[in-house]
């Protein structure tokens, strides 16, 4: 199953690359690194007049493999992979297309220039592949780097106590387990806006009951995986910042996530919960389409 | 050849410099992007780039000059952009990797000449999606007045500005709605595929083909009488008119690298297409001539949706002239989008060259396109085809257009002196013949062209060439030396 990444052109953003050699060496699988730029129409112009934009585009296109290749030389020299320019009237269509075409099992992207630092940011090419991906995408960081990771030793799995959550923990199970990658369960809660003035405390129990049903779903989550040792914590907080922030995170960590059944309710979903989580998350996010 | 890289030169070293000819193995290499045409495809293109633009509104302009002798000045216009073509081909085929007569003018014939191009083919492509907007509205209010039996107030549907005892108003809503349309699915990404192009033309050709029969059937040999009457000044008065309908031809002309034997393909091709067009234009205006007599043309109740009205008038009901405004209003939606779209691609190139502000060879990372240059190009439009009334600028098209024409055929005489041993896939036949007539003819059809023309004209020409020297010419992308690629090693 090929790896396909985004690397967009005209920047000089190495986060997806990197992110696409340390998921590829953990799953011992190649890399094709796409970049996307403009196309030109199909039929012919009066006067040939989009001959020089045509021009441009390859000049584009060209830099940007040089790009990819010089990044590939450094942080993934002991994979297989190749670069390679495509048209495309939409960055995520023309990536989902080549995803297709060589059978990709999952789709890499870089987050959006204007992110903070060192947290996932969706800029509007990975929100689009989000809501419409048949395969896996994985989120960068903004600004992270392989040098110091060069695979990824355990799995968040971020688990909804429903049927959709449970395929998803069942997947990344059997991915980490062929990675060789330990695997952690964790369900997020967020204390609900108390009322004012506080005259009702019914928040904070609220949320204790949560917690106290999310760890027992864990527990049988946990023992259905069939592995030994699995990880699960429930992370709460007054906010989804906070929550996020207080579990423990390591460099080498990912977190894998499931995207609701696509449509409206995917929007709703992806721009509720998963997405505050994944904009807080310190470490690559992988959203995997729920079927 | 030798290109002043413009670091210290003189301004008259600066103005004839050229831009070296650049060696490239054309803009893509991916197996899925090389098009290729056969002669016959290549053919349809042309007809379909052609016909459409004009025909649906030019004979209610020519007609009134010309009257009957109106099928010799679609003639002459004819053979003016066949030769054009001819000597278009030629040239793109020498220099494979430009596109527009402007970048052929930079690399064959200096900086000054293709700043005077530049300023040419800006009204042929801009002030033509301005024209045919314009047209496209009038055919879309007789749609709705046929099919709703309402159409918009005049104050939304005609110009301010009056042109001789035309209808005014405040602003040409309908024109001003398309263009915006236009730039957001451009803005989109959007092209037209080979498909969409096809039922356009067919739809086209098939309008046009009703129109010729029913126009036939109304036929009276009397309307053709005094077929002589307006004289030579009057044809020429005409064939600078249509000239307009002709714009679009050299989408042949230029797909040298991508058939198959140019040398054999491209002359037959352009040949076929122009004969194609000028038929069908030909049986348009013999039908049209055939079913009302010439002084009916300048009719105000004409003046826009010419053709629907004619056949309204012969038919006595409405349905036939419902048919050909529909096609007419689908058909000039895509001519509109294709000209727009030439126009901002153009700006691109000339702001890559650096004689504009950067912005406009700037791509947006997200939509993939110019979205900057494309809005320009779609609010300057907008306000010429809201604010200007069509018989303005039909004619001022038609200069740019036959200026830019004998500039390539100068062009192709140039190229075979200074550069005799660059490539050439297609070659003009019975040269230096050929490039000579051309000129002839453009400079014959460019004598008819009203004064108020040359005045248009010479004003733009001057505001570009005054941008070109307070600004430009500092910012030219050759004083950096920015030239990418290789020159073409002379053998």
């Amino acid at each position: 199953m090929t790896i396909v990444v985004g690397h967009p052109t005209r920047t000089h953003d190495r986060s997806a690359v990197s992110l696409g050699a340390m998921l590829a060496r953990s799953l011992s699988t190649d890399l094709l690194v796409v970049s996307v730029v403009p196309a030109q129409w199909p039929t012919l112009v009066a006067g040939n007049v989009d001959r020089e934009y045509a021009a441009w585009a390859h000049e584009v296109g060209a830099a940007a493999v040089a790009d990819a290749e010089r990044v590939l030389a450094e942080v993934a020299g002991d994979l297989e992979a190749r670069a390679v320019a495509v048209p495309g009237r939409s960055v995520p269509a023309a990536l989902l297309e080549q995803a297709r075409s060589v059978d990709a099992g999952l789709v890499v992207v870089g987050s959006a220039a204007d992110g903070p630092w060192e947290r996932v940011a969706l800029g509007s090419t990975a929100d689009h592949l989000l809501h419409s991906a048949h395969v896996p995408v994985a989120v960068a960081p903004r600004g992270f780097a392989t040098h110091a990771v060069p695979r990824f030793t355990r799995a968040t799995c971020a688990f909804r106590a429903d049927r959709a959550s449970a395929e998803v923990l069942r997947r990344t199970t059997e991915i980490c387990a062929s990675a060789g990658a330990a695997v952690r369960i964790a369900t997020f809660g967020v204390l609900g806006k108390t009322m004012y003035p506080p005259e009702v405390r019914g928040e904070q129990d609220v949320l204790a009951s949560f917690v106290e049903q999310a760890e027992a779903a864990l527990r049988e989550a946990a023992a259905a995986t069939g592995l030994r040792e699995v990880d699960h914590v429930v992370a709460t907080g007054p906010d989804w910042a906070s929550a996020v922030g207080r579990l423990e995170w390591r460099h080498d960590d990912v977190l894998v996530l499931g995207s609701s059944p696509r449509g409206v309710l995917a929007r709703v979903f992806i721009g509720s919960h998963a997405s505050r989580i994944i904009r807080h998350s310190p470490v690559p996010v992988v959203v995997v389409p729920e079927s | 050849m030798s290109a002043d890289t413009g670091t210290g030169s003189t301004l008259g070293q600066q103005l004839v410099r050229r831009k070296p000819i650049k060696l490239q193995s054309g803009p893509h290499d991916g197996p899925d992007l090389k098009r290729s045409f056969g002669t016959f495809q290549l053919m349809m293109f042309g007809v379909g780039a052609t016909v459409g633009t004009g025909i649906f509104f030019v004979l209610q302009e020519a007609v009134p000059d010309s009257g009957p002798a109106v099928i010799i000045s679609f003639l002459v216009a004819g053979l003016g952009a066949g030769l054009s073509a001819l000597c278009y081909a030629e040239v793109a085929s020498a220099i494979p990797v430009s596109g527009s007569t402007y970048s052929y003018a930079y690399h064959a014939l200096g900086e000054l000449v293709a700043v005077v191009i530049a300023a040419c083919v800006l009204l042929e492509y801009g002030v033509s999606s301005a024209a045919v907007a314009v047209g496209w509205s009038g055919y879309f209010n007789e749609l709705l007045d046929n099919v709703f039996g309402f159409s918009l107030p005049d104050a939304l549907s005609y110009s301010p500005i009056p042109y001789e005892d035309n209808t005014t108003g405040l602003i040409n809503l309908p024109a001003v709605v398309l263009v915006m349309m236009c730039m957001v699915l451009l803005i989109r990404g959007a092209s037209e595929s080979a498909r969409v192009n096809t039922v356009m033309v067919l739809i086209k050709l098939g309008v046009l083909l009703m129109f010729v029969v029913i126009g036939l059937t109304a036929w009276n040999g009397d309307h053709f009488d005094g077929f002589w009457d307006k004289g030579a000044a009057g044809i020429s008065a005409a064939a600078g008119t249509i000239f307009f309908s002709f714009i679009g031809l050299d989408a042949v002309s230029t797909a040298g690298e991508e058939v198959r034997d140019p040398q054999k393909a491209l002359p037959r091709a352009i040949m076929g297409a122009l004969a194609v067009v000028v038929t069908v234009y030909v049986l348009v205006a013999i039908a049209g001539l055939a079913a009302q007599p010439a002084s009916e043309f300048s009719d105000p109740e004409q003046q826009d949706a010419g053709l629907a009205v004619i056949l309204e008038n012969v038919t006595g009901h409405a349905a036939w002239g419902t048919v050909l405004a529909a096609g007419a209003v689908i058909s000039i939606f895509s001519v509109t989008l294709v000209t727009l779209y030439g126009q901002t691609r153009i700006l691109f190139a000339i702001g890559r060259d650096g004689m504009l502000p950067e912005r406009f060879s700037s791509v947006n990372p997200r939509t993939l396109t110019p979205t900057f240059n494309t809005i320009v190009v779609a609010i300057v439009v907008a306000l010429i085809g809201g604010f200007v009334p069509a018989d303005y600028l039909w004619d001022t098209v038609s200069i740019g257009t036959l200026m830019a024409f004998i500039v390539v055929a100068v062009g192709v005489i140039v190229l075979r002196r200074t550069q005799p041993d660059l490539e050439r896939p297609f070659r003009v036949p019975l040269f230096p013949f050929v490039p000579i007539l051309t000129v002839a003819v453009c400079i014959y059809i460019l004598s008819g062209l009203a004064g108020v023309t040359w005045l248009i004209f010479g004003s733009w020409l001057l505001v570009v060439l005054a941008f070109y020297f307070l600004w430009g010419r500092r910012h030219a992308a050759l004083n950096r030396g920015v030239v990418a690629d290789t020159e073409v090693p002379q053998s």
